[in-house]
C-alpha cells in the first residue's frame, strides 16, 4: 500500500485522542464500580441486553457501505447511522425517567460514557452530511477511518455498560 | 541518602570540569564514549536505585505502614475539619481538640479521617503524614521514645486557613497520661455564672459543646477541658485570658475565613465569659 | 521570474495586521506564540515574587490568605500551561522543527493557527477570572473535595476547569501537528536515524501530551459537572470517590512534567554539539532515551499519591516503576557531559545555560531519587522539600534551556547577534539567584515547613531561610531583566550577522537570517544527522505553487507533493467561536453554549470547503 496521506495521519491522531478519552472514561466506570459493593448502586435495574446490542452491529454493519466509495454509499451509511442515533437518543432520554445522571455515580458515569459515545455519533453524521456537499477521494477515506474508530468504541463502550449484569 | 545526592553532584561537577580543563583536547572515541554511557547512565543507577528501594522500600516501609490489627495498646481517632482536628479516645468518653496526648513507648494507633476535605495528619518527629480522604479510615502508628512535646501540622492544602491547622502531640509516663485521660472523660461541673449562662444562652452553644450541659453543638472544638489545653485555634495562639479574648471577639482578624464569627461583648460580659472558659479544667 | 521570486510571490503573506490574523506561517505562528508566553511568564512571575514578599517574615500582612490562594494557584497553573508548554511546544517547536526538517511549513498551517488562538482564547479566559476576583485557589491540582462547589461555591473552580478544558484542545491539536510534520514532512533523505534529536524530543513530548492530556480533560468535565449539572463523580455519599480526581489528575500529571522537560531536552542536545562542534555522543541511546522518558512516565502517577494511604503493593509497584525513568536520564545526563569533554567547547552564553542546566537537573534528579524510598516521600511529599525539587526541575532544567535557546537561535531570527558580556552577566546572575531561592527550600523543607501556607510563625527557626529565598527571588528578577534588556537591545543595535554564525549542525543554519517566508528555496537531500556539517545538495525548488513534499515515515523517501493552505481567517473565527462557549459555559448558559457550539461546528464545515 502507498504512503498513507497526511489527512489520514491527522485523522489518526484525532482517533488516538478520542480512543484515549474513551480508555479514560471506561477506566472510571471500572473504579467506580470496584469502589461500590452493589453495582449498580441504588436499586438501579441491570442494564438490558438485547437493544444496546443490536444497536452496536448496525453501527459496525454501517461501516461496510461506507467502503463501496461511491455517494450512494454514504448515504446509505448516513441513513443505518442515523437511525441509530435517533433510536439510541430515544433509548437515553427515555432511561432518565428511571434514574439521571444526579441520582448516584453509577446514574453519572452511565450517561456521560454513553453520552460521549451518541456525540461521536452525532459528529460522525455531520461528517457525512458534509461530505454529501463537498465529495472528494480523500474525505471518504478519512471519515472511514472515523467511522470505523466510532464503532470499535461503541462496541467497547457497550461491552461495559453490559458488564454490570456480570 | 542526603550524602549519596552530593556524591552524585560532585560526580557531575567534575565531569564538567573536567570538560572545561581539557576543552581544547581531543575526547574518548565513540565508541568508549558509548560504553562510559552506558557504564554510568544504566548500571550506576540501577546499583543505587536497587540500594535505596530494597533498603526503604521492603525493610523501612514496615514501620511507616498500617500497623497490624493486633499490634496496638491504644487507639485514638482524629477527624479533620476545617481548620481544626477533632481528637478522641474510642472505647472512651473523651474529646479535645488540636492536642494529642499519648502515653511513651506505647504502640498507639491513630486512625484519621475527615469530616470535609482532604486534610494530612503529619507529625514529622514521630511518624510519615497520612491524609484524611472523605469515605475512609487511614491508619499509622505512633510510637514515642520518650516524653516531650512533638508540633504537628496539616500537610495538605485544605482551605483559607491550612496555614493555621497546627497541633500538637504530649507524650507523657504512662501514669501521667491516664490520669489525663481520665480527667478528659469527666463531664465539666455544673456551674452558675454569668459566663455560663452567656455560653450557654448564647450563640456559643449552638457550636461547641462542653459535656455536662446543655452545649451540645459539634460545628466547632468540644470545650468541655479548655482550660487544660496549652494552646487554642490550632497553635495560633496561647492559652492565656488575653489571648482568648482575642479570640472571642476578633478571631476573623487572627485567623480569616475561619467558621467561626467575631463575638462583640462588652467588657465586663467578656471578662465573664472568659473567667467561665478558664474553669473548663 | 526567478524561482525565488516566485516562491516569494507564493509564500508571502498579506501585510499588516490582517496579515497576522489570518497567517498560516509556522514563523509568525511562533512568534506570536512567543511574545503571548513571555506576557505570561511575567504574570507568573510577578504571582511568584508576590508570594515571596509575602513569606520573606513570619506572620506577614502583605498578601491575605484568599488573595495568596489564588496566587499560589495561577502561579501553577500560569508556568505550566500558559509559560512551559507553550514557549517550548509553540514557540521553539513551531518555529524550529519545520527549518530543522528541511520543510515548508507544518503539516497543517490553518490547525497551527487554530492552536495559538485557542491557547490566546484560554489565557485571557483563565485571567478573566482574576479580574473578577474570582481566580482558581485550590491550587493547581485542585483536589476534591475542596474543590466540590459544598467547599468552594463561587466561580473560582468553574474557571479552572473550563480554563483547562480550552487550553488542552489546543495544546492537543499542536502534538498532532508536530507528530504528523515530523514524521511525514521531513525532507527526503532524512531517515529517522538522520533526524535531528530536537525533533525526538518534541515527538516524544507531543505523543505524551496526546495521551495525556485526556485524564485531564475528562477529571474537569467530571469536575464541572458535579459542580454545576449535579452529578456525584466525587461525592462519597452518592458512591462517588474523592481519590479518582487525583488518580485521573496525575495520569495526565506526571506524563506532563515530563513533556515540560523533554522539549528542553531537546534544546540543549541542539546547543551542546554546535558548541562543541561535535557529534552528540551515543546518538541513538539519546534518540530512544528521549522517547523512554515520556513512556515510563505514563506508569508512574500514582508517586504523588503516597501519603493517601493506598496499599502497599500498589506503593512499591509504583515506586519502582518510577525508579526506572532515572535510567534514560541518566542516559542523557552523561550523553551530554561526555560530548561536551570530547569537543571544542566554547563556553558562550547558550552553553553556559545548558551546563548550569545540567547541574540543576542532577541536583533536581537527586532529591526526585530520594522519593523513591517511600517512607521519605511519606515524610517530605507537601513540603517545602518537594517544592525545591521540582522547581530545580522546572526552573533550572527546562527554563534555563529556553533561556539558553532564546540566546542561541536569536541570530537565526533576527539576523543580528546579541551582546556577549551582558549575556554571560545575565546567566550568572540567574544561576545565583534561583540557588539562592531555591536550595534553602530544601532545608526549610525537612524542617517541617509544609507547602501551600500563606504564612508561618515565628519561633520555628523558618524565617532566615524564607528570606533568603526571598532575596535570592528578587535576584533571580534582576537576571532575567538583563536578559530580556540584552535581547532587546541586541534586536536594535546588534552586528548583524549571515546565515551561520555557530557554524550549527542542523538545516536551520543553511537559510538566511531571518528566513524567508518559503524556508528553503531549495529543498535539501539530506545525507547525515549533521546536514550543516557535510556538503549539502538537493534539486526539488516546487515554486509552482504552495508546495512542500511529503516522505515515508521511517526512511524520509519522497512520497508526493503536497499543495500547502494559504492564509486563512477561519482559524481566528473558530478561536472567537471557541472562547463564547466557554464563557458561556462559565456563566452556566448551556442553551447558548450549544447555539454557539453549533456556529464553530458550521465554521469549521467553511473551512473544509
Amino acid at each position: 500500500m502507498s504512503a498513507k496521506p497526511v489527512a489520514w495521519w491527522g485523522m489518526m491522531m484525532l482517533v488516538a485522542a478520542e480512543a484515549t478519552l474513551f480508555g479514560t472514561l471506561i477506566g472510571t466506570y471500572f473504579y467506580l464500580r470496584f469502589s461500590t459493593p452493589h453495582w449498580p448502586p441504588g436499586g438501579i435495574a441491570k442494564p438490558g441486553a438485547v437493544v444496546p446490542i443490536v444497536l452496536a452491529l448496525v453501527l459496525v454493519a454501517s461501516v461496510f457501505p461506507l467502503r463501496l466509495g461511491t455517494r450512494a454509499g454514504i448515504a446509505l451509511a448516513l441513513l443505518m447511522q442515523a437511525g441509530y442515533f435517533a433510536y439510541a437518543v430515544h433509548d437515553f432520554a427515555d432511561r432518565l425517567h428511571s434514574f439521571t445522571p444526579q441520582t448516584n455515580a453509577y446514574g453519572s458515569i452511565y450517561y456521560v460514557l454513553l453520552g460521549a459515545d451518541h456525540a461521536h455519533v452525532a459528529v460522525g453524521l455531520l461528517f457525512d452530511v458534509w461530505l454529501l456537499a463537498n465529495w472528494r477521494t480523500i474525505g471518504l477515506r478519512v471519515i472511514t477511518v472515523y467511522w470505523i474508530a466510532v464503532a470499535v468504541l461503541t462496541l467497547a463502550v457497550t461491552g461495559t455498560i453490559l458488564s454490570a449484569r456480570a | 541518602m542526603l550524602g549519596g545526592a552530593w556524591i552524585g553532584l560532585l560526580l557531575v561537577a567534575l565531569l564538567l570540569a573536567f570538560a572545561w580543563i581539557r576543552r581544547n583536547r581531543r575526547g574518548p572515541s565513540e565508541a568508549a564514549s558509548t560504553r562510559i554511557v552506558v557504564a554510568l547512565g544504566v548500571a550506576l543507577p540501577i546499583a543505587v536505585i536497587a540500594t535505596l528501594f530494597f533498603v526503604s522500600d521492603v525493610f523501612i516501609i514496615r514501620t511507616t505502614q498500617a500497623p497490624a490489627a493486633t499490634a496496638t495498646r491504644l487507639t485514638i481517632r482524629v477527624i479533620g475539619h476545617q481548620w481544626w482536628w477533632e481528637v478522641r479516645y474510642p472505647g472512651t468518653t473523651a474529646v479535645t481538640a488540636n492536642e494529642i496526648h499519648i502515653p511513651v513507648r506505647t504502640r498507639v494507633l491513630l486512625q484519621a479521617t475527615t469530616a470535609d476535605v482532604i486534610h494530612s495528619f503529619w507529625v514529622p518527629e514521630l511518624n510519615r503524614k497520612i491524609d484524611t480522604i472523605p469515605g475512609r479510615v487511614n491508619e499509622i502508628e505512633l510510637d514515642a521514645d520518650g516524653p516531650g512535646v512533638y508540633r504537628g501540622a496539616c500537610a495538605e492544602y485544605c482551605g483559607v486557613q491550612h496555614a493555621h491547622m497546627a497541633l500538637a502531640v504530649y507524650a507523657q509516663p504512662r501514669a501521667a497520661f491516664r490520669r489525663w485521660l481520665a480527667l478528659q472523660e469527666r463531664p465539666a461541673k455544673a456551674v452558675r455564672s454569668a459566663g455560663a449562662a452567656l455560653f450557654l444562652d448564647g450563640t456559643c452553644s449552638e457550636c461547641h459543646a462542653v459535656r455536662g450541659t446543655s452545649a451540645s453543638g459539634t460545628e466547632g472544638p468540644d470545650l468541655t477541658h479548655l482550660a487544660s489545653r496549652h494552646t487554642i485555634a490550632a497553635l495560633t495562639l496561647a492559652n492565656t485570658v488575653h489571648d482568648l479574648a482575642a479570640w472571642i471577639t476578633r478571631n476573623q482578624q487572627i485567623k480569616p475565613g475561619n467558621r467561626m464569627i467575631d463575638v462583640r461583648l462588652p467588657a465586663p460580659k467578656l471578662r465573664a465569659l472568659v473567667a467561665y472558659l478558664r474553669s473548663l479544667r | 521570474m526567478t524561482a525565488v521570486g516566485l516562491l516569494e510571490r507564493q509564500w508571502t503573506e498579506r501585510p499588516g495586521l490582517l496579515g497576522w490574523l489570518t497567517t498560516t506561517d509556522h514563523k509568525r505562528i511562533g512568534l506570536l506564540y512567543f511574545w503571548t508566553t513571555l506576557v505570561l511568564f511575567g504574570a507568573g512571575g510577578t504571582e511568584a515574587l508576590l508570594m515571596r514578599t509575602q513569606l520573606a517574615q513570619p506572620n506577614s500582612h502583605v498578601v491575605g490568605p484568599e488573595a495568596y490562594d489564588q496566587l499560589f494557584s495561577l502561579h501553577g497553573i500560569t508556568m505550566i500551561f500558559f509559560f512551559i508548554i507553550p514557549m517550548t511546544t509553540g514557540a521553539f517547536g513551531n518555529y524550529l522543527i519545520p527549518l530543522m526538517i528541511g520543510a515548508r511549513d507544518m503539516a497543517f498551517p490553518r490547525m497551527n493557527a487554530l492552536s495559538f488562538w485557542i491557547f490566546l482564547g484560554s489565557g485571557i479566559f483563565l485571567y478573566a477570572s482574576l479580574a473578577l476576583g474570582s481566580a482558581p485557589d485550590a491550587g493547581w491540582f485542585d483536589y476534591v473535595p475542596l474543590a466540590s462547589r459544598q467547599f468552594s461555591p463561587g466561580r473560582n473552580i468553574d474557571f479552572y476547569c473550563l480554563a483547562l478544558i480550552f487550553n488542552g484542545v489546543s495544546s492537543t491539536l499542536a502534538a498532532s501537528n508536530f507528530i504528523v510534520t515530523i514524521l511525514k514532512l521531513r525532507a527526503p533523505g532524512m531517515s529517522l536515524n538522520r533526524t535531528p534529536l530536537f525533533c525526538f524530543a518534541f515527538l516524544a513530548a507531543s505523543f505524551g501530551l496526546l495521551f495525556a492530556l485526556p485524564a485531564l480533560t475528562a477529571d474537569a468535565v467530571f469536575l464541572y459537572l458535579d459542580r454545576r449539572v449535579g452529578t456525584h463523580f466525587f461525592d462519597v455519599a452518592h458512591g462517588g470517590s474523592a481519590l479518582l480526581w487525583q488518580h485521573l489528575f496525575w495520569i495526565f500529571g506526571h506524563p506532563e512534567v515530563y513533556i515540560l522537560i523533554v522539549p528542553a531536552f531537546g534544546i540543549a542536545t541542539s546547543i551542546i554539539p554546535a558548541f562543541t562542534q561535535h557529534r552528540v555522543v551515543a546518538f541513538p541511546l539519546v534518540a530512544i532515551a528521549e522517547l523512554l522518558v515520556v513512556f515510563i512516565g505514563f506508569g508512574v502517577w500514582a508517586h504523588h499519591m503516597f501519603a493517601t494511604g493506598l496499599p502497599t503493593v500498589t506503593l512499591i509497584f509504583f515506586a519502582a516503576a518510577s525508579a526506572l525513568v532515572v535510567i534514560p536520564s541518566t542516559i542523557q545526563v552523561f550523553a551530554w557531559c561526555l560530548t561536551i569533554l570530547s569537543g571544542t567547547a566554547r563556553f558562550r552564553t547558550p552553553l553556559l545555560f545548558i551546563v548550569g542546566f545540567i547541574l540543576f537537573f542532577v541536583v533536581g534528579g537527586l532529591t526526585g531519587i530520594m522519593f523513591v524510598a517511600i517512607p521519605f516521600d511519606q515524610q517530605m511529599t507537601d513540603t517545602y522539600f518537594v517544592i525545591a525539587h521540582f522547581h530545580y526541575i522546572i526552573f533550572g532544567a527546562a527554563v534555563f534551556p529556553i533561556f539558553g535557546g532564546m540566546y542561541y537561535w536569536f541570530p537565526k531570527l533576527t539576523g543580528r547577534m546579541y551582546f556577549e558580556l551582558p549575556g554571560q552577566i545575565s546567566f550568572w546572575i540567574i544561576f545565583a539567584g534561583t540557588n539562592l531561592l531555591f536550595f534553602p527550600m530544601h532545608v526549610v523543607g525537612l524542617d517541617g515547613m509544609p507547602r501551600r501556607v500563606y504564612t508561618y510563625p515565628g519561633g520555628l527557626g523558618w524565617g532566615t531561610y524564607n528570606l533568603i529565598e526571598t532575596v535570592g527571588g528578587y535576584i533571580t528578577l534582576a537576571g532575567i531583566l538583563l536578559l530580556f534588556g540584552n535581547l532587546v537591545v541586541s534586536y536594535v543595535r546588534g552586528e548583524r550577522v549571515g546565515r551561520d554564525p555557530w557554524h550549527g549542525p542542523t538545516l536551520e543554519w543553511t537559510i538566511p537570517s531571518p528566513p524567508p517566508e518559503y524556508n528553503f528555496a531549495v529543498i535539501p537531500h539530506v545525507t547525515s544527522a549533521y546536514p550543516n556539517w557535510e556538503p549539502l545538495a538537493g534539486d526539488l525548488v516546487l515554486d509552482e505553487g504552495h508546495q512542500q513534499p511529503i516522505t515515508t515515515a521511517a526512511d524520509g523517501e519522497l512520497a508526493e507533493i503536497a499543495q500547502m493552505p494559504h492564509e486563512s481567517p477561519w482559524p481566528v473565527l473558530l478561536g472567537l467561536g471557541l472562547a463564547l462557549v466557554f464563557a458561556l459555559l462559565v456563566v452556566e448558559k448551556f442553551l447558548v453554549a450549544g447555539i454557539a457550539l453549533g456556529l464553530c461546528a458550521l465554521v469549521l464545515a467553511a473551512w473544509h470547503r
